[in-house]
């Protein structure tokens, strides 16, 4: 690893989360869910709007920008800011390079946010929106194979094939998330379920069935990025952002191995940069559009051999009194879909030590991760310490 | 069907025309001579733009399939099968298409493409069985 990136580890930190209620018809624009969970995050970290000078997101052209959200709040004139272009998989690169650019000094004080309608207005590979705008669109939508659940299902069978994976190791993770979001009173759904209601659910695309899938979800998100140093002075106890990581994936055009994703080849540059392995993470908030999507994270971070992710799951290693709890808040799959950044706002939730009745005893590390690479070859992931 | 139609763009323009005339061809790079599938102007591994359009046996093994249990796309029956398909000449590169066979895939099976004629304007590839036999010259196996 270059020398110089030891200058990023914990040189910045999360100061603030905020959210707006999640559900299924929020009832206002993504601007407005914006600007809610925004104030939210700022309130939450003791600051005043006027002090904010930068602002980030990601969407697939269906919420708010920067450039709309700043005037709205009379935020002036911005340092700095970012519109990133991309779905699940950039989420964690927005709060990377909000880390960046105030490490470098561009800006002090930069709230990140995802605002989404997704099941009232613009639900994803679904009803509300075209075919996606790639180029490699082409060769695939003309056999109907176009919505995430689809294309993340395929995937989910190779490593099936493969490896033995088998719908009762999907199931484990359904039922160990529902679990988690039964103790956290802003997820949509708290109704614990057991394996035999995941297998009765009902078909989407084989292997996947209904409870394999995220919720669609309205709602927002936002955490508040400052240097290390100022959010030592402020309300909240500071998280700091020990690791950010970009990386590759695969091309669903071309692609050695399917079962593999692009978190392999990011997670030892994350882990080189916190200067900690996989066995230093005490909670791990992992990118759950659907269930396959932890089995094969548990692997490419190092937390199980590759094949044995669903197994693992079944141990029970990831439920809140595991080895490695995973998604206390019960992630997409239970809690919301706020397209990672509930993730990110979770993973500080543990780390202060404010998580109520999920909160994994002495958390002091969190890793936090994007969506691994699949379908759009890029992924990016965070590791966070407690201050 | 199918409700999602090809938008064939400046790179992929040739490769369709040629899908049309039920002709399965991937470009060759000028150069160094890998092969290559989807169609663009540069090749990955040289990175020079020269190539030529080289036909190639639509052969290839079954990596993985979905049976569709929903209509994700309007005017599709339901359930429907979508295969993904590791293509023998061209290594690394997977490719799609509908299963056209009445019995479900195996896993590694090997399989060979076959034109579906969609409408007056639109064919596209499917895959089946190596191993069917058409009763008439031409004929295609049912979706599956
Ligand atoms: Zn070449």
């Amino acid at each position: 690893m270059p020398k110089r990136l030891l200058e990023f580890r914990d040189r910045t930190a999360i100061a603030g989360v905020g959210y707006t209620p999640f559900s299924k018809d929020s009832g206002v624009s993504t601007l407005t869910l914006a600007c809610r969970a925004v104030l939210a995050a700022v309130e939450d970290a003791g600051l005043s709007p006027g002090e904010v000078d930068g602002l980030a997101t990601h969407r697939v052209g269906d919420s708010a920008p920067p450039t709309l959200v700043g005037p709205a709040l009379g935020l002036g004139d911005l340092s700095w800011h970012l519109d990133q272009f991309g779905g699940g998989s950039v989420s964690h690169a927005v709060v990377g390079q909000a880390a960046l650019a105030v490490a470098a000094g561009l800006a002090e004080t930069v709230v990140c946010y995802r605002a989404i309608n997704a099941r009232s207005e613009f639900r994803m590979g679904g009803t509300g929106r075209g075919v996606p705008v790639s180029p490699e669109v082409q060769y695939q939508a003309p056999y109907g194979y176009v919505a995430p659940p689809q294309q993340f299902a395929m995937y989910a069978r190779a490593h099936m094939l493969r490896y033995g994976t088998r719908a009762e190791h999907f199931g484990a993770l359904a039922v160990i998330q529902r679990a988690n979001a039964a103790k956290n009173p802003r997820a949509l759904m708290r109704t614990p379920i057991t394996l035999d209601d995941y297998l009765a659910s009902r078909w989407i695309a084989e292997p996947f069935r209904l409870l394999d899938c995220c919720l669609e979800t309205d709602g927002a998100c936002a955490v508040v990025v400052t240097t290390a140093e100022r959010a030592r002075s402020l309300r909240r106890p500071p998280v700091l952002v020990s690791a950010a990581a970009w990386g590759g994936g695969t091309s669903h055009l071309s692609c050695d191995d399917p079962t593999v994703t692009g978190a392999a080849g990011l997670a030892p540059r994350l882990y080189a940069q916190a200067g900690l392995g996989p066995g230093d993470i005490d909670v791990a908030q992992l990118y759950d559009c659907f269930t396959y999507s932890v089995i094969v994270q548990l692997e490419d971070y190092g937390f199980c051999p590759k094949g044995e992710g669903g197994p693992y799951v079944a141990s029970g290693a990831t439920a809140l009194d595991g080895e490695l709890p995973v998604n206390t808040h019960g992630g997409f799959l239970s809690e919301g879909y706020v397209h990672g950044v509930n993730h990110i706002a979770e993973a500080v939730s543990q780390l202060r030590g404010e998580a109520g009745d999920r909160q994994v005893p002495g958390a002091e590390v969190a890793l936090s991760t994007a969506q691994p690479g699949y379908v759009l070859p890029a992924t990016s992931a965070l590791i966070l310490r407690r201050a | 069907m199918p409700g999602y139609r090809p938008q064939p763009d400046r790179d992929s323009l040739g490769w369709w025309e040629r899908v049309a005339r039920r002709q399965f061809a991937v470009q060759e790079c000028g150069a160094c001579g890998t092969l290559r599938f989807p169609p663009r102007a540069f090749c990955a591994a040289c990175r020079t733009e020269g190539w030529n359009w080289r036909e190639v046996a639509p052969e290839g093994k079954v990596e993985s399939w979905i049976v569709n249990r929903r209509p994700f796309v309007p005017g599709l029956g339901d359930p429907y099968l979508v295969v993904m398909v590791r293509l023998t000449p061209v290594p690394g590169c997977l490719m799609y298409g509908n299963w056209r066979a009445e019995r479900p895939p195996e896993p590694g099976e090997r399989v060979r493409g076959v034109f579906t004629q969609v409408d007056e304007a639109l064919t596209v590839l499917d895959w089946m069985p190596e191993s069917f036999i058409p009763a008439r010259p031409a004929e295609n196996p049912a979706a599956g």
